[in-house]
Protein backbone atom coordinates (compact mmCIF):
# COMPACT_ATOMS: atom_id res chain seq x y z
CA UNK A 1 0.00 0.00 0.00
CA UNK A 2 1.81 3.33 -1.51
CA UNK A 3 2.14 6.49 1.24
CA UNK A 4 2.85 8.54 -1.91
CA UNK A 5 -0.40 10.59 -1.39
CA UNK A 6 -1.23 14.12 -2.45
CA UNK A 7 -2.53 14.26 1.35
CA UNK A 8 1.38 12.79 2.30
CA UNK A 9 2.92 15.52 0.02
CA UNK A 10 0.40 18.42 1.55
CA UNK A 11 0.80 17.53 4.80
CA UNK A 12 5.12 17.61 4.29
CA UNK A 13 4.62 21.65 2.71
CA UNK A 14 3.29 22.49 6.55
CA UNK A 15 6.53 21.63 7.63
CA UNK A 16 7.97 23.49 5.12
CA UNK A 17 9.33 20.19 2.84
CA UNK A 18 9.02 19.34 -0.60
CA UNK A 19 8.79 16.06 -0.42
CA UNK A 20 8.76 13.62 -3.72
CA UNK A 21 9.17 9.93 -4.32
CA UNK A 22 12.40 8.33 -5.59
CA UNK A 23 12.70 5.51 -7.60
CA UNK A 24 14.76 2.37 -5.88
CA UNK A 25 15.00 0.53 -9.42
CA UNK A 26 16.11 3.33 -11.33
CA UNK A 27 16.56 6.21 -9.08
CA UNK A 28 14.59 8.86 -11.02
CA UNK A 29 12.92 11.48 -8.65
CA UNK A 30 9.37 11.78 -9.20
CA UNK A 31 7.71 15.40 -8.16
CA UNK A 32 4.80 15.47 -6.49
CA UNK A 33 5.58 11.89 -5.30
CA UNK A 34 3.96 9.28 -7.49
CA UNK A 35 3.21 5.15 -6.50
CA UNK A 36 4.41 3.95 -9.56
CA UNK A 37 7.61 5.24 -11.11
CA UNK A 38 6.74 6.23 -14.95
CA UNK A 39 10.00 5.54 -15.85
CA UNK A 40 11.08 1.88 -15.46
CA UNK A 41 7.75 0.90 -14.04
CA UNK A 42 8.95 0.17 -10.47
CA UNK A 43 6.37 0.51 -7.46
CA UNK A 44 9.50 0.35 -5.56
CA UNK A 45 9.78 4.22 -4.13
CA UNK A 46 10.98 5.89 -1.18
CA UNK A 47 10.37 9.49 -0.06
CA UNK A 48 13.16 12.29 -0.88
CA UNK A 49 13.82 15.96 0.12
CA UNK A 50 14.07 18.01 -3.12
CA UNK A 51 15.54 21.42 -2.87
CA UNK A 52 13.42 24.68 -4.03
CA UNK A 53 15.09 26.11 -5.85
CA UNK A 54 14.90 26.01 -9.53
CA UNK A 55 14.20 27.75 -12.71
CA UNK A 56 11.15 29.29 -14.59
CA UNK A 57 10.02 26.82 -17.88
CA UNK A 58 6.43 28.18 -18.50
CA UNK A 59 4.34 30.33 -16.91
CA UNK A 60 1.70 32.72 -17.27
CA UNK A 61 -0.48 35.65 -15.56
CA UNK A 62 -4.22 35.01 -14.99
CA UNK A 63 -7.28 37.72 -15.14
CA UNK A 64 -9.85 35.48 -15.20
CA UNK A 65 -9.61 33.28 -12.56
CA UNK A 66 -10.74 30.31 -10.55
CA UNK A 67 -13.25 31.98 -8.08
CA UNK A 68 -11.44 30.84 -5.17
CA UNK A 69 -8.73 33.19 -6.46
CA UNK A 70 -10.82 36.11 -7.64
CA UNK A 71 -9.38 38.37 -4.84
CA UNK A 72 -5.68 37.72 -6.18
CA UNK A 73 -5.60 38.93 -10.06
CA UNK A 74 -3.16 39.63 -11.71
CA UNK A 75 -1.11 36.57 -10.47
CA UNK A 76 1.42 34.77 -11.92
CA UNK A 77 1.74 31.26 -12.20
CA UNK A 78 4.18 28.94 -13.40
CA UNK A 79 5.58 25.31 -13.91
CA UNK A 80 9.50 25.27 -12.45
CA UNK A 81 11.99 22.96 -13.14
CA UNK A 82 14.05 22.65 -10.04
CA UNK A 83 17.87 22.10 -9.74
CA UNK A 84 17.48 18.70 -8.37
CA UNK A 85 15.50 17.17 -11.40
CA UNK A 86 11.71 17.33 -11.35
CA UNK A 87 9.30 20.55 -12.24
CA UNK A 88 6.27 20.90 -10.34
CA UNK A 89 3.33 24.14 -10.54
CA UNK A 90 3.43 27.21 -8.47
CA UNK A 91 1.94 30.34 -8.21
CA UNK A 92 4.88 32.73 -8.94
CA UNK A 93 4.39 35.61 -6.08
CA UNK A 94 5.09 38.94 -6.01
CA UNK A 95 4.56 39.19 -10.13
CA UNK A 96 2.05 40.75 -12.05
CA UNK A 97 2.83 41.88 -15.35
CA UNK A 98 3.89 39.07 -17.92
CA UNK A 99 6.89 41.25 -18.61
CA UNK A 100 8.53 41.11 -14.99
CA UNK A 101 9.55 37.24 -15.25
CA UNK A 102 10.51 35.15 -18.44
CA UNK A 103 11.18 31.69 -19.69
CA UNK A 104 14.23 31.02 -17.70
CA UNK A 105 13.80 33.31 -14.84
CA UNK A 106 15.37 31.61 -11.17
CA UNK A 107 12.73 30.84 -8.53
CA UNK A 108 13.50 29.88 -4.75
CA UNK A 109 10.35 27.97 -3.25
CA UNK A 110 8.30 29.43 -0.84
CA UNK A 111 5.89 28.12 1.52
CA UNK A 112 2.43 30.01 2.34
CA UNK A 113 -0.03 29.12 5.00
CA UNK A 114 -3.77 29.22 4.36
CA UNK A 115 -6.41 28.86 6.26
CA UNK A 116 -6.52 24.69 5.70
CA UNK A 117 -3.49 24.47 3.99
CA UNK A 118 -0.06 25.11 2.69
CA UNK A 119 0.81 25.70 -0.63
CA UNK A 120 4.12 25.60 -2.62
CA UNK A 121 4.54 28.85 -4.17
CA UNK A 122 7.89 30.44 -5.60
CA UNK A 123 9.33 34.00 -5.91
CA UNK A 124 11.66 35.03 -8.23
CA UNK A 125 15.41 34.86 -6.73
CA UNK B 1 -3.04 -1.48 -34.95
CA UNK B 2 -5.35 -2.50 -38.04
CA UNK B 3 -9.39 -2.71 -38.24
CA UNK B 4 -10.36 -5.74 -38.92
CA UNK B 5 -13.62 -3.98 -40.93
CA UNK B 6 -13.81 -1.29 -43.05
CA UNK B 7 -16.27 1.44 -41.24
CA UNK B 8 -17.45 4.63 -43.24
CA UNK B 9 -19.61 7.46 -42.26
CA UNK B 10 -22.71 7.77 -43.88
CA UNK B 11 -24.61 10.67 -42.04
CA UNK B 12 -23.82 13.75 -40.13
CA UNK B 13 -25.69 16.64 -38.51
CA UNK B 14 -24.98 19.42 -35.59
CA UNK B 15 -26.81 22.15 -34.28
CA UNK B 16 -25.50 25.47 -34.70
CA UNK B 17 -23.08 26.05 -31.41
CA UNK B 18 -23.91 29.32 -30.04
CA UNK B 19 -23.51 31.35 -26.46
CA UNK B 20 -27.63 32.51 -26.41
CA UNK B 21 -29.85 30.66 -29.39
CA UNK B 22 -30.20 27.29 -26.86
CA UNK B 23 -30.77 29.08 -23.93
CA UNK B 24 -34.25 27.69 -23.53
CA UNK B 25 -32.94 24.30 -24.75
CA UNK B 26 -31.17 21.84 -22.77
CA UNK B 27 -28.65 18.94 -23.95
CA UNK B 28 -31.32 16.63 -24.79
CA UNK B 29 -33.05 18.79 -26.87
CA UNK B 30 -30.27 19.42 -28.69
CA UNK B 31 -28.83 16.36 -29.02
CA UNK B 32 -32.27 15.36 -30.67
CA UNK B 33 -32.05 18.02 -33.07
CA UNK B 34 -28.47 17.26 -33.97
CA UNK B 35 -28.90 13.48 -34.43
CA UNK B 36 -31.96 13.57 -36.26
CA UNK B 37 -30.32 16.07 -38.56
CA UNK B 38 -27.66 13.26 -39.13
CA UNK B 39 -30.67 10.73 -39.54
CA UNK B 40 -32.28 13.07 -42.62
CA UNK B 41 -28.55 13.62 -44.18
CA UNK B 42 -28.02 9.63 -44.95
CA UNK B 43 -28.87 9.58 -48.67
CA UNK B 44 -30.96 6.63 -48.85
CA UNK B 45 -32.24 6.81 -45.51
CA UNK B 46 -31.68 5.21 -42.39
CA UNK B 47 -34.26 4.46 -40.15
CA UNK B 48 -33.73 4.61 -36.16
CA UNK B 49 -34.17 0.77 -35.82
CA UNK B 50 -31.10 0.19 -38.13
CA UNK B 51 -29.12 2.18 -35.66
CA UNK B 52 -27.71 -0.20 -32.66
CA UNK B 53 -25.84 1.46 -30.46
CA UNK B 54 -25.13 5.17 -29.50
CA UNK B 55 -21.85 6.84 -27.85
CA UNK B 56 -21.89 10.08 -26.40
CA UNK B 57 -19.07 12.27 -25.79
CA UNK B 58 -19.88 14.83 -22.86
CA UNK B 59 -17.56 16.55 -20.67
CA UNK B 60 -19.80 17.60 -17.49
CA UNK B 61 -23.65 17.72 -17.62
CA UNK B 62 -22.89 16.58 -14.07
CA UNK B 63 -21.96 20.58 -13.24
CA UNK B 64 -23.45 21.79 -16.22
CA UNK B 65 -27.01 21.23 -15.94
CA UNK B 66 -26.69 18.58 -12.57
CA UNK B 67 -27.66 15.95 -14.99
CA UNK B 68 -25.25 12.74 -15.40
CA UNK B 69 -26.33 9.12 -16.96
CA UNK B 70 -26.13 11.75 -20.46
CA UNK B 71 -25.89 8.52 -22.96
CA UNK B 72 -29.52 6.68 -21.45
CA UNK B 73 -31.05 10.18 -21.73
CA UNK B 74 -30.06 10.77 -24.96
CA UNK B 75 -31.10 7.12 -26.05
CA UNK B 76 -34.33 7.91 -24.49
CA UNK B 77 -35.12 11.15 -26.15
CA UNK B 78 -34.00 9.91 -29.77
CA UNK B 79 -36.37 6.67 -29.25
CA UNK B 80 -33.62 4.45 -29.50
CA UNK B 81 -34.51 2.16 -26.35
CA UNK B 82 -33.16 -0.62 -25.91
CA UNK B 83 -30.58 0.28 -28.01
CA UNK B 84 -26.54 0.33 -25.24
CA UNK B 85 -25.75 3.80 -24.87
CA UNK B 86 -22.64 4.76 -23.26
CA UNK B 87 -21.37 7.75 -22.38
CA UNK B 88 -17.72 8.61 -22.96
CA UNK B 89 -15.56 11.83 -21.06
CA UNK B 90 -12.44 12.63 -22.16
CA UNK B 91 -12.31 16.40 -21.24
CA UNK B 92 -12.57 18.19 -24.60
CA UNK B 93 -11.89 15.31 -26.44
CA UNK B 94 -14.58 13.36 -25.43
CA UNK B 95 -16.72 12.80 -28.68
CA UNK B 96 -13.61 11.99 -30.83
CA UNK B 97 -12.66 9.69 -28.65
CA UNK B 98 -16.58 8.20 -28.60
CA UNK B 99 -15.72 8.19 -32.70
CA UNK B 100 -12.86 6.12 -31.77
CA UNK B 101 -14.79 3.72 -29.76
CA UNK B 102 -17.97 3.69 -32.22
CA UNK B 103 -14.99 2.86 -34.66
CA UNK B 104 -14.25 -0.20 -33.00
CA UNK B 105 -17.40 -0.90 -32.39
CA UNK B 106 -18.17 -1.63 -35.51
CA UNK B 107 -15.06 -2.93 -36.81
CA UNK B 108 -15.00 -5.41 -33.83
CA UNK B 109 -18.49 -6.78 -36.19
CA UNK B 110 -20.78 -6.60 -32.66
CA UNK B 111 -22.60 -4.00 -34.60
CA UNK B 112 -23.29 -2.88 -38.83
CA UNK B 113 -24.48 0.74 -37.57
CA UNK B 114 -24.08 2.92 -34.91
CA UNK B 115 -24.73 6.59 -33.90
CA UNK B 116 -21.61 8.72 -32.39
CA UNK B 117 -22.16 11.90 -30.78
CA UNK B 118 -21.64 14.53 -28.69
CA UNK B 119 -23.28 17.31 -26.83
CA UNK B 120 -22.81 20.31 -24.10
CA UNK B 121 -24.94 22.50 -22.58
CA UNK B 122 -22.55 25.44 -20.96
CA UNK B 123 -24.19 28.33 -20.56
CA UNK B 124 -26.06 27.90 -17.49
CA UNK B 125 -22.98 29.00 -15.34
CA UNK B 126 -22.08 32.24 -14.30
CA UNK B 127 -17.96 32.50 -16.07
CA UNK B 128 -16.21 31.76 -12.69
CA UNK B 129 -17.99 28.70 -12.16
CA UNK B 130 -17.80 28.00 -16.32
CA UNK B 131 -13.81 28.77 -15.46
CA UNK B 132 -13.94 25.85 -12.57
CA UNK B 133 -15.61 23.55 -14.37
CA UNK B 134 -13.39 23.55 -16.95
CA UNK B 135 -10.23 23.45 -14.79
CA UNK B 136 -11.30 20.44 -13.61
CA UNK B 137 -9.74 18.62 -16.53
CA UNK B 138 -6.67 19.60 -15.64
CA UNK B 139 -4.70 18.13 -12.64
CA UNK B 140 -6.60 19.47 -9.70
CA UNK B 141 -4.43 18.57 -6.74
CA UNK B 142 -1.14 20.01 -8.52
CA UNK B 143 -1.86 22.50 -11.13
CA UNK B 144 -5.44 23.87 -10.37
CA UNK B 145 -4.47 23.75 -6.31
CA UNK B 146 -1.53 25.79 -7.50
CA UNK B 147 -3.76 28.27 -9.38
CA UNK B 148 -4.10 27.33 -13.12
CA UNK B 149 -6.58 27.84 -14.95
CA UNK B 150 -7.44 26.28 -18.43
CA UNK B 151 -6.80 29.16 -20.41
CA UNK B 152 -3.55 29.63 -18.17
CA UNK B 153 -2.41 26.23 -18.62
CA UNK B 154 -2.46 27.10 -22.87
CA UNK B 155 -1.10 30.17 -21.81
CA UNK B 156 1.87 28.37 -20.02
CA UNK B 157 2.73 26.42 -23.39
CA UNK B 158 2.71 29.79 -25.76
CA UNK B 159 5.06 31.07 -23.19
CA UNK B 160 7.72 28.00 -23.72
CA UNK B 161 7.11 28.15 -27.30
CA UNK B 162 7.45 31.88 -27.86
CA UNK B 163 11.05 31.19 -25.34
CA UNK B 164 12.21 27.90 -27.61
CA UNK B 165 11.43 29.09 -31.10
CA UNK B 166 10.60 33.08 -31.47
CA UNK B 167 6.94 32.91 -31.64
CA UNK B 168 4.80 35.38 -31.66
CA UNK B 169 1.85 36.93 -30.38
CA UNK B 170 1.47 38.32 -33.71
CA UNK B 171 1.10 35.15 -35.11
CA UNK B 172 -1.11 34.52 -32.95
CA UNK B 173 -3.73 36.76 -33.89
CA UNK B 174 -3.35 35.75 -37.84
CA UNK B 175 -4.90 32.54 -36.49
CA UNK B 176 -7.83 34.29 -34.81
CA UNK B 177 -8.43 36.07 -37.81
CA UNK B 178 -8.11 33.48 -39.86
CA UNK B 179 -10.61 31.37 -38.19
CA UNK B 180 -13.34 34.26 -38.07
CA UNK B 181 -12.66 34.51 -41.40
CA UNK B 182 -13.82 31.13 -42.29
CA UNK B 183 -16.75 31.38 -39.49
CA UNK B 184 -18.03 33.94 -41.26
CA UNK B 185 -18.30 31.29 -44.23
CA UNK B 186 -20.17 28.66 -42.13
CA UNK B 187 -23.56 29.19 -41.05
CA UNK B 188 -23.40 26.52 -38.23
CA UNK B 189 -20.64 28.90 -36.78
CA UNK B 190 -20.55 30.69 -33.20
CA UNK B 191 -19.53 33.60 -34.40
CA UNK B 192 -20.11 34.64 -37.83
CA UNK B 193 -18.12 37.74 -38.73
CA UNK B 194 -14.75 39.25 -39.89
CA UNK B 195 -12.78 40.26 -37.07
CA UNK B 196 -12.74 44.07 -38.28
CA UNK B 197 -16.37 43.66 -38.46
CA UNK B 198 -16.71 42.77 -35.29
CA UNK B 199 -13.78 45.36 -34.37
CA UNK B 200 -15.68 48.23 -36.05
CA UNK B 201 -19.23 47.03 -33.55
CA UNK B 202 -17.64 46.66 -30.54
CA UNK B 203 -15.24 49.94 -31.42
CA UNK B 204 -19.14 51.66 -32.12
CA UNK B 205 -20.23 51.20 -28.40
CA UNK B 206 -16.84 52.97 -27.40
CA UNK B 207 -17.03 55.54 -29.49
CA UNK B 208 -13.46 53.90 -30.72
CA UNK B 209 -12.35 53.20 -34.53
CA UNK B 210 -9.68 50.85 -35.65
CA UNK B 211 -7.19 50.98 -38.77
CA UNK B 212 -6.36 47.30 -38.59
CA UNK B 213 -6.94 43.67 -36.84
CA UNK B 214 -3.97 43.96 -35.45
CA UNK B 215 -4.91 47.51 -33.75
CA UNK B 216 -8.27 46.07 -32.19
CA UNK B 217 -6.65 42.86 -31.38
CA UNK B 218 -4.08 44.65 -28.91
CA UNK B 219 -6.50 47.43 -27.81
CA UNK B 220 -8.58 47.01 -24.39
CA UNK B 221 -11.25 45.70 -26.11
CA UNK B 222 -9.35 42.50 -26.30
CA UNK B 223 -8.34 41.86 -22.44
CA UNK B 224 -5.64 39.73 -21.60
CA UNK B 225 -7.60 36.40 -20.11
CA UNK B 226 -4.27 34.54 -18.97
CA UNK B 227 -0.72 36.23 -20.43
CA UNK B 228 0.15 36.49 -23.46
CA UNK B 229 -3.19 35.15 -24.27
CA UNK B 230 -6.00 37.45 -24.93
CA UNK B 231 -10.19 37.06 -25.35
CA UNK B 232 -9.72 36.80 -28.78
CA UNK B 233 -7.01 34.08 -28.90
CA UNK B 234 -9.82 31.79 -26.47
CA UNK B 235 -12.78 30.12 -27.77
CA UNK B 236 -15.97 30.69 -26.97
CA UNK B 237 -17.96 29.17 -24.40
CA UNK B 238 -20.70 27.23 -26.52
CA UNK B 239 -24.00 24.92 -26.37
CA UNK B 240 -24.57 22.79 -29.37
CA UNK B 241 -24.49 19.06 -30.29
CA UNK B 242 -23.29 17.10 -33.16
CA UNK B 243 -23.67 13.40 -34.02
CA UNK B 244 -22.26 11.10 -37.02
CA UNK B 245 -23.92 7.89 -38.38
CA UNK B 246 -21.24 4.86 -38.81
CA UNK B 247 -21.57 1.67 -40.80
CA UNK B 248 -19.20 -1.06 -41.68
CA UNK B 249 -18.16 -0.41 -45.18
CA UNK B 250 -20.09 -4.28 -46.43
CA UNK B 251 -23.63 -2.27 -45.72
CA UNK B 252 -22.76 1.41 -45.93
CA UNK B 253 -23.31 1.25 -49.90
CA UNK B 254 -27.28 0.42 -48.61
CA UNK B 255 -27.55 4.21 -47.19
CA UNK B 256 -24.99 6.07 -49.58
CA UNK B 257 -23.21 6.10 -52.84
CA UNK B 258 -20.87 8.39 -51.14
CA UNK B 259 -19.89 6.85 -47.81
CA UNK B 260 -16.77 9.14 -46.19
CA UNK B 261 -14.48 6.51 -45.43
CA UNK B 262 -12.72 6.29 -41.87
CA UNK B 263 -9.09 5.20 -42.73
CA UNK B 264 -7.24 5.73 -39.94
CA UNK B 265 -7.48 6.35 -36.06
CA UNK B 266 -5.32 7.02 -33.33
CA UNK B 267 -5.43 7.77 -29.24
CA UNK B 268 -2.86 8.47 -27.11
CA UNK B 269 -2.73 10.06 -23.63
CA UNK B 270 0.63 12.24 -21.80
CA UNK B 271 1.09 13.16 -18.22
CA UNK B 272 -1.96 15.10 -16.94
CA UNK B 273 0.28 18.01 -15.48
CA UNK B 274 2.45 20.11 -17.44
CA UNK B 275 5.26 19.81 -15.52
CA UNK B 276 5.34 16.14 -15.80
CA UNK B 277 6.21 16.32 -19.25
CA UNK B 278 9.71 16.33 -20.85
CA UNK B 279 8.43 18.68 -23.12
CA UNK B 280 6.10 21.55 -23.32
CA UNK B 281 6.73 23.29 -26.64
CA UNK B 282 4.73 19.89 -27.98
CA UNK B 283 2.07 17.57 -27.41
CA UNK B 284 3.31 14.14 -27.38
CA UNK B 285 0.16 12.81 -27.83
CA UNK B 286 -0.74 14.48 -30.94
CA UNK B 287 2.32 13.36 -32.60
CA UNK B 288 1.56 9.72 -30.79
CA UNK B 289 -1.98 9.44 -32.11
CA UNK B 290 -0.90 11.08 -35.67
CA UNK B 291 1.63 9.04 -36.23
CA UNK B 292 -0.80 5.76 -35.75
CA UNK B 293 -3.75 7.41 -37.69
CA UNK B 294 -1.40 8.14 -40.76
CA UNK B 295 -0.24 4.31 -40.43
CA UNK B 296 -3.09 2.88 -40.54
CA UNK B 297 -4.43 5.23 -43.35
CA UNK B 298 -0.97 4.30 -45.30
CA UNK B 299 -0.62 8.23 -45.52
CA UNK B 300 1.57 11.09 -44.37
CA UNK B 301 1.11 14.58 -43.31
CA UNK B 302 1.82 15.74 -46.54
CA UNK B 303 -1.45 14.25 -48.24
CA UNK B 304 -3.40 15.18 -46.08
CA UNK B 305 -6.06 18.00 -47.99
CA UNK B 306 -8.06 19.68 -45.17
CA UNK B 307 -7.91 19.68 -41.37
CA UNK B 308 -9.75 20.26 -38.37
CA UNK B 309 -7.45 20.46 -35.70
CA UNK B 310 -7.93 21.27 -31.55
CA UNK B 311 -7.83 25.12 -31.54
CA UNK B 312 -9.08 26.04 -27.67
CA UNK B 313 -7.06 28.59 -27.89
CA UNK B 314 -4.77 29.55 -30.72
CA UNK B 315 -1.28 28.36 -29.51
CA UNK B 316 -3.25 24.70 -29.57
CA UNK B 317 -3.45 25.44 -33.37
CA UNK B 318 0.33 26.44 -33.80
CA UNK B 319 1.38 23.06 -31.87
CA UNK B 320 -1.46 21.21 -33.78
CA UNK B 321 0.27 21.95 -37.14
CA UNK B 322 3.16 21.17 -35.96
CA UNK B 323 2.96 18.35 -34.29
CA UNK B 324 0.76 16.51 -36.76
CA UNK B 325 4.16 17.40 -39.39
CA UNK B 326 2.57 20.04 -41.74
CA UNK B 327 5.60 22.21 -40.78
CA UNK B 328 8.26 22.06 -38.95
CA UNK B 329 8.45 22.23 -35.04
CA UNK B 330 8.93 26.13 -34.24
CA UNK B 331 7.72 27.07 -37.57
CA UNK B 332 3.36 26.81 -36.77
CA UNK B 333 2.96 30.27 -36.68
CA UNK B 334 5.15 31.74 -39.04
CA UNK B 335 3.22 29.83 -41.09
CA UNK B 336 -0.30 30.76 -40.35
CA UNK B 337 1.02 34.55 -40.42
CA UNK B 338 1.74 33.62 -44.15
CA UNK B 339 -1.42 32.52 -45.21
CA UNK B 340 -0.70 28.36 -45.41
CA UNK B 341 -3.41 27.08 -43.27
CA UNK B 342 -6.21 29.57 -44.78
CA UNK B 343 -8.49 28.79 -46.56
CA UNK B 344 -6.85 28.84 -49.72
CA UNK B 345 -3.22 27.94 -48.49
CA UNK B 346 -1.37 24.96 -49.40
CA UNK B 347 -2.23 23.19 -46.00
CA UNK B 348 -6.02 24.37 -45.66
CA UNK B 349 -6.69 24.62 -41.56
CA UNK B 350 -9.95 24.58 -39.71
CA UNK B 351 -11.96 25.83 -42.38
CA UNK B 352 -15.30 25.58 -40.24
CA UNK B 353 -13.81 28.27 -38.26
CA UNK B 354 -12.09 26.04 -35.37
CA UNK B 355 -12.87 25.64 -32.31
CA UNK B 356 -12.19 29.61 -31.90
CA UNK B 357 -15.01 30.95 -34.28
CA UNK B 358 -17.22 27.97 -34.47
CA UNK B 359 -17.58 27.65 -30.99
CA UNK B 360 -16.51 24.91 -28.63
CA UNK B 361 -19.13 22.69 -27.10
CA UNK B 362 -16.72 20.65 -25.28
CA UNK B 363 -18.16 17.54 -25.43
CA UNK B 364 -19.45 18.17 -29.04
CA UNK B 365 -16.43 19.16 -30.82
CA UNK B 366 -15.04 16.02 -32.04
CA UNK B 367 -18.30 14.83 -33.40
CA UNK B 368 -18.75 18.28 -34.88
CA UNK B 369 -15.35 17.86 -36.51
CA UNK B 370 -16.44 14.54 -37.90
CA UNK B 371 -19.25 16.37 -39.51
CA UNK B 372 -17.53 18.97 -41.14
CA UNK B 373 -14.88 16.12 -42.62
CA UNK B 374 -17.66 14.36 -43.72
CA UNK B 375 -19.29 17.74 -45.68
CA UNK B 376 -15.55 18.60 -47.04
CA UNK B 377 -14.61 15.36 -48.31
CA UNK B 378 -18.18 15.11 -49.87
CA UNK B 379 -18.00 18.75 -51.50
CA UNK B 380 -20.94 20.11 -49.84
CA UNK B 381 -19.14 22.56 -47.25
CA UNK B 382 -20.62 25.06 -49.18
CA UNK B 383 -19.17 28.54 -48.90
CA UNK B 384 -15.75 27.17 -46.90
CA UNK B 385 -15.43 23.96 -49.34
CA UNK B 386 -11.84 23.39 -49.78
CA UNK B 387 -11.32 22.70 -53.31
CA UNK B 388 -10.91 19.16 -54.21
CA UNK B 389 -10.26 17.58 -50.68
CA UNK B 390 -10.31 14.10 -50.52
CA UNK B 391 -8.23 13.20 -47.80
CA UNK B 392 -9.17 14.78 -44.05
CA UNK B 393 -7.83 14.85 -40.64
CA UNK B 394 -9.31 15.45 -37.33
CA UNK B 395 -7.49 16.22 -34.17
CA UNK B 396 -9.40 16.11 -31.04
CA UNK B 397 -7.60 17.19 -27.16
CA UNK B 398 -8.24 16.74 -24.02
CA UNK B 399 -8.01 19.62 -21.69
CA UNK B 400 -3.82 20.23 -21.77
CA UNK B 401 -2.84 17.29 -24.14
CA UNK B 402 -3.11 14.30 -21.64
CA UNK B 403 -5.76 12.47 -24.38
CA UNK B 404 -5.38 13.33 -28.28
CA UNK B 405 -7.36 11.24 -30.62
CA UNK B 406 -7.23 11.60 -34.50
CA UNK B 407 -8.50 10.13 -37.19
CA UNK B 408 -7.99 10.11 -41.00
CA UNK B 409 -10.99 10.43 -43.29
CA UNK B 410 -11.01 9.60 -46.75
CA UNK B 411 -13.47 9.95 -50.09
Amino acid sequence: MTDMTVKAFNDFLRECKIMGSRCKGCGEVHLPPRPVCTECGSRDLEWVEVNGEGVLRAYTVISVPLTRLKDRIPYAVGVVRLDDGPSISGMVLGVTSGEKIAVGSRMRAEFVKEKERTTLCFRPA
Amino acid sequence: MKLSRGVAVVGAGMTQFHHRIHADKASRELFVDAAFEAVDSVDNGVELDDIEALFVGNFSSDLFERQTHTAALMADWLGLNPKPSTRVEDACASSGVAVNMGVLAVASGAYDVVMVGGVEKMRNLSTEETTDTLAMAADGAYEVGAGFTFPGLYAALASAHFARYGSTWEQLAAITVKNHHNGALNPKAHFQSEIMETASKMGERQGLAFRDELEFLRSPLNPVVAYPLRLFDCCPVSDGAAAVILAAEDVARRFTDTPVHVRGIGQASDAMALHDRAELTALRATKLASSQAYKMAGVEAADIDVADVHDCFTIAEVLATEDLGFFPKGEGGKAAAEGRTALDGDRPVNPDGGLKAKGHPVGATGAAMAYEMFKQLRGEAGRHQVDGATTGLVQNVGASGATVVVQVYGR
